[in-house]
């Protein structure tokens, strides 16, 4: 893609103030009449900012978790649903549940995040010790890897008569948070912040481990950590919203085509891109089926899988 | 010919001679026994004769379990998954064969449980043609799709009465239903508005009038006044609704399906803690006036006449409170 004509100095801010558009127009799109009665304004507060919230958390941490995937396995069609991670994610918190029925919400995220996390490490260990590393073959290991994984998960719920709450589960779908139902998002705010500060030696190891150990870099730290990172952002979205795919897939690939490979550099782009995209899906699902709401990863999917087949037709022209 | 060929070919010649076994003891057995007694009935494939009273039956359809129950049949084969442990006397011990889920169904069960009778089911609609193979003696009797829905229960229940030599018993129940949606029609004032809700996984979602699972059924047979009135995507699950829209339609009554309620334990956040709980619905009257009916944990995998009965009689309760 070719440089914008704008600066970088005014485009940030311009970016943002763009999303800063969107988000206040999802605070306005409901089917609730907020200007209409005396309760409008409690609803507001009730169901229109914690979705909205719950949107920029989540849509920023799955953008990034997806960067940091691409930068640790140097490979751009990775992200967390193509890892298998957030199957990992969802078989952890299947087996909180049936295991610890009474066991907080805080419990359940933690073990879907160390799910997630040695799910990443199996899916990295494997990499490792395969010779053919085409960008294909990468994420369609991973693909394999999580359908074996959400295999079991599925027979584990038919025989615990638990299919349909699975479904339900991870439909990724902000259509039933309001207040008291989303704060737990949080913590991954705490997770982007880290990432940002962590951002340049991750770069470094997207270099690859014999460039990063050479200038001086313990890769198999930065490794751990940037897992770490994602799986709990992957866990925690995982037990809140569900599954929302693509998204880590397409917004860091559509900023590193515009700008490069720095992460520390793309990420504020990464973050604003990914709440970008899930406050747009979000709002149309919104708005398509009125009052009724069409589930935000179902219309990810669609805009997500013809932005993957572009970027596949496109590296494909650049060789 | 390959091997490869051959395989098959052999597996599904042992599999015909197998079905053809299955058919001719399963159309012996009657002879010696009640030979003479056969009646013809009309179920939702039209004309069959079947035997009256059968000794060895196998039934998949939950419609008919209630009922079967009531009238100490017993089986040789039962969906033992899909009957919970709501029916024991039909899903019995080890000597009732297990058929399966609908997703999964054990036809092979089912062939050697020998059955003189298969009352087939919704769920397991896709195998009626494997079943037929098995006992030509194979009706299904499950309210159709688009039939008004209180005849087709009654309809129903006649057939199985026929079937079970039980027509008092029948005409008992269908009377029951009858008197409990009159008692439910006087008792409901048309100017309140009432709303259908499914809650699963923590969520909750619409269920749409006249359409689905127990919920929808409610309003064209009662003739309620809905509080919103759209047309289903996915009439048994429900459509994805948020308290928002339930706001906003403002309901005086609520009628909730907790799909899970039937499955506990598994950590389940149950429909009343769902709905009286959500700070977005404590201004609507149905929610304030505490006017919520909620479907019996067993409705979902009963849907027998008796359910409905049932729920017709807590929905006359519920209005003339």
């Amino acid at each position: 893609m070719r440089q914008t004509v704008l600066p970088p100095r005014v485009a940030l801010p311009a970016a943002g103030f763009g999303v800063a558009a969107l988000v206040v127009l999802s605070l306005f799109v409901g089917t609730y009449d907020i200007a209409g009665d005396s309760f409008g304004a409690e609803m507001f507060f009730i169901s229109r900012v914690p979705r909205t919230l719950a949107l920029v958390l989540a849509g920023c941490a799955m953008a990034v978790s997806g960067l940091i995937m691409q930068l640790l396995t140097q490979n751009r069609f990775v992200e967390p649903s193509t890892t298998g991670t957030s199957e990992w994610a969802a078989l952890g918190l299947l087996v909180t549940v049936l295991l610890a029925p009474a066991a907080p919400l805080l419990v359940r995220m933690v073990v879907a995040s160390v799910a997630a996390f040695v799910g990443t490490m199996i899916f990295i260990g494997i990499l490792r010790r395969i010779s053919l590393r085409s960008s294909l073959v990468v994420p369609l290991i991973g693909i394999m890897l999580g359908a074996v994984v959400s295999a079991f998960t599925t027979y584990l719920a038919v025989s615990t008569n638990s299919l349909q709450m699975l479904g339900t589960w991870f439909m990724g779908s902000f259509t039933s948070i309001v207040r008291g139902r989303y704060e737990v998002l949080w913590v991954v705010a705490i997770v982007v912040f880290l990432v940002f500060l962590y951002a340049d030696r991750i770069t470094v190891a997207g270099l690859g481990r014999d460039i990063a150990t050479s200038v001086g870099l313990d890769h198999t730290r930065v490794m751990l950590i940037g897992t770490g990172l994602v799986a709990v952002a992957t866990g925690v979205t995982t037990v809140v919203v569900g599954f929302l795919p693509f998204l880590g897939l397409v917004v860091p690939n559509l900023v590193s085509m515009w700008r490069g490979d720095n992460a520390r550099a793309n990420l504020p782009w990464v973050c604003l891109g990914g709440v970008a995209i899930v406050i747009v899906c979000d709002i149309v699902g919104r708005v398509i089926r009125m009052p009724f709401e069409v589930p935000v990863s179902m219309i990810l999917g669609v805009v997500g899988s013809a932005v993957f087949i572009t970027l596949l037709l496109r590296m494909r022209a650049r060789g | 010919m390959s091997t490869r060929l051959i395989r098959p070919l052999a597996a599904a010649s042992v599999a015909a001679v197998l079905a053809l076994t299955g058919c001719a003891s399963g159309a012996a057995a009657p002879a010696e026994q009640a030979a003479a007694t056969t009646v013809t009935v009309e179920d939702n494939h039209g004309s069959i004769e079947v035997p009256v009273a059968p000794e060895r039956v196998v039934a998949l359809d939950n419609t008919t379990f209630e009922t079967l129950s009531e009238w100490g049949v017993k089986l040789v084969a039962a969906p033992k998954p899909l009957m919970y442990d709501l029916w024991p006397s039909l899903s019995g011990g080890d000597e009732v064969l297990d058929a399966g889920l609908h997703r999964e169904p054990n036809i092979e069960n089912i062939l050697a449980s020998e059955p003189d009778l298969i009352v087939g089911g919704y769920r397991f609609r896709e195998i009626y043609d494997q079943l037929k193979e098995i006992q030509p003696a194979t009706i299904e009797t499950s309210p159709r799709d688009g039939e008004e829905h209180t005849s087709e229960l009654k309809r129903q229940t006649a057939i199985l009465g026929q079937v079970f030599d039980k027509n008092d018993e029948a005409a008992k129940l269908n009377a029951d239903l009858d008197a409990a949606i009159a008692d439910a029609k006087a008792a409901y004032d048309p100017s309140q508005t009432v709303m259908g809700l499914i809650t699963s996984g923590g969520k909750i979602s619409y269920a749409a009038p006249g359409e689905g699972r127990g919920v929808g059924h409610l309003f064209p047979t009662l003739g309620l006044t809905p509080a919103l009135d759209r047309a289903a995507e996915d009439a048994s699950h429900g459509d994805d609704i948020s308290v928002e829209a339930i706001a906003a339609a403002n309901p005086e009554w609520l009628f909730v399906l907790d799909r899970d309620a039937m499955f506990g334990e598994d950590g389940y956040v149950s429909a009343q803690e769902l709905v009286e709980n959500a700070e977005a619905l404590k201004n609507v009257p149905a929610v304030q006036k505490g006017q919520i009916v909620y479907l019996d944990g067993s409705f979902y995998l009963d849907e027998g006449i008796q359910a409905y009965t049932k729920l017709y009689r807590s929905a006359a309760e519920a209005f003339a409170s």
